[in-house]
């Protein structure tokens, strides 16, 4: 495969010199973060390519309130923190291990993961309901909410994405990540991420999102308010899954019919809700 | 061009690299030919080398990006003409079958029992799932780690 139409590979210091670079460069230049997404689907009128793994952005560092993940950390390097780790019993991990191959999670960043923003990501729903943040760097540095940025229109336009930060999980904060694929290594043919916080068996505050819909992932607000309030039983999970399945909006594309991709929410709602009410009867 | 130094097999090297070449097309025209070309789009897991200790797919790094790094190819797994405990155990094992795949599959060991020196089966399928073998069932390869590891922690005592 030939990426020979590539003229300038540029390595900036600071993300004020990298946005800068973007801005000479135009429709012409583009960021790399691991480079793995990049280097398979370099459009043609790219020649300029500015290298953000540069910037010094690859630390990762735990806070009172959120572990903040810097944008160029790669996806093996947020696996196998001690910090990521603690968040709801690990979900943040489980999720990763079914994110490509190893030698992709070597390679893939955090912060490329949440630009190339794939409709498929297994990243992007799990991050959502766990309220994860991200700073946006153009000037100046901003902190936004990720859902609400990929609710913007603008989304990365003109910025870079320095850090990303998942709250810490406390007692009482559960989450689980459910991923359909033909294969381990396959992309999802689609996926959900649950998040529940329970208060004397009662989850008194739910969030759930689904990708591969096959659009971008979006939180499912109805699902959320059908468990609120709810304990963990098996009737509510039966009845939350069917919400979920009903509500959920879905299409056809070559990899599943959006009837097929219902069935799929339904299980998956159900699959997540289940590990998360046998924890919660574990102790764990 | 871009002039970059790069460690391979202990072994510091310059070279000036096209802004756009993956480090798999500067292995392999610089000669180190274990590094296979396959699907070119990171799947098939046959150009694996070792970046800076992490298992990679070649095919998708930049040249550039690797500058100032080190790389192990399945050329600098032997020592002396003596063959790496890990190229022994695929050997013993009968894990080679047209071989295509065989450097990737060694490298991708190399990264997991560095990290994992007594791997589970299930960890050692994981570790592998980005090297694809297209003649065999994967059994011998499964069977080949495990030797490798035994090897490798015998010689550590």
């Amino acid at each position: 495969m030939s990426r020979s139409q590539v003229t300038k590979y540029l390595r900036p210091s600071t993300p004020e010199e990298a946005l800068t670079l973007l801005r000479n460069g135009g429709k012409s230049a583009r960021y790399v973060g691991g480079g793995a997404d990049v280097a398979r689907t370099l459009p043609g009128d790219v020649t300029t390519l500015i290298d953000l793994c540069t910037l010094n952005l690859s630390s990762i560092e735990e806070s009172a309130e959120s572990i903040v993940i810097g944008a160029t950390a790669t996806l093996n390097e947020v696996l196998e923190n001690r910090s990521v780790a603690n968040v709801c019993n690990g979900v943040v991990a489980e999720m990763m291990r079914k994110v490509g191959s190893p030698l992709l999670r070597n390679m893939a960043t955090i912060g490329g993961t949440l630009v190339s923003a794939h409709s498929w990501s297994d990243v992007i729903p799990l991050l959502l309901v766990l309220d994860a943040e991200i700073t946006l760097y153009d000037g100046d540095s901003r902190t936004m909410g990720l859902g609400d940025l990929y609710a913007s229109r603008e989304r990365f336009a003109n910025s870079i994405l320095t850090s990303v930060m998942i709250p810490v999980s406390g007692p009482g904060d559960y989450a689980a990540f459910h991923k359909f694929s033909r294969t381990a290594y396959d992309i999802a043919l689609l996926n959900c991420a649950c998040y529940v916080h329970v208060e004397e068996g009662r989850c008194t505050e739910a969030r759930f999102a689904a990708g591969g819909t096959p659009r971008l992932a979006t939180r499912l607000p109805q699902v959320e308010a059908a468990l609120r309030g709810e304990a963990l039983s098996d009737e509510t999970i039966e009845r939350v899954a069917q919400v979920a399945r009903d509500t959920v909006k879905t299409a056809d594309d070559r990899r599943a019919s959006g009837e097929y991709r219902k069935q799929l929410v339904y299980a998956g709602v159900k699959s997540c809700l289940h590990e998360i009410a046998q924890r919660l009867e574990g102790g764990q | 061009m871009i002039d970059i130094t790069l460690t391979i097999n202990g072994e510091k090297r310059q070279f000036a690299v096209n802004p756009g070449e993956t480090l798999l097309e500067l292995l392999r025209r610089e000669g180190y030919k274990s590094v296979k070309k396959g699907c070119e789009s990171g799947d098939c897991g046959a150009c694996t080398i070792i970046l800076n200790g992490r298992a990679v797919t070649s095919c998708i790094v930049f040249a550039v990006k690797a500058d100032g790094g080190t790389i192990l190819t399945a050329e600098g797994l032997e020592n002396d003409g003596k063959l790496h405990p890990i190229q022994e155990a695929f050997l013993e094992e009968g894990a080679v079958q047209c071989g295509y795949c065989t450097p990737g599959m060694e490298m991708a060991t190399y990264d997991l029992l560095s990290h994992n020196p007594d791997p589970s089966p299930l960890e050692i399928k994981e570790a592998l799932s980005g090297n694809l073998c297209r003649c065999t069932g994967y059994v011998k390869q499964m069977k080949a780690v495990k030797t490798a590891a035994k090897k490798i922690s015998g010689e550590a005592k």
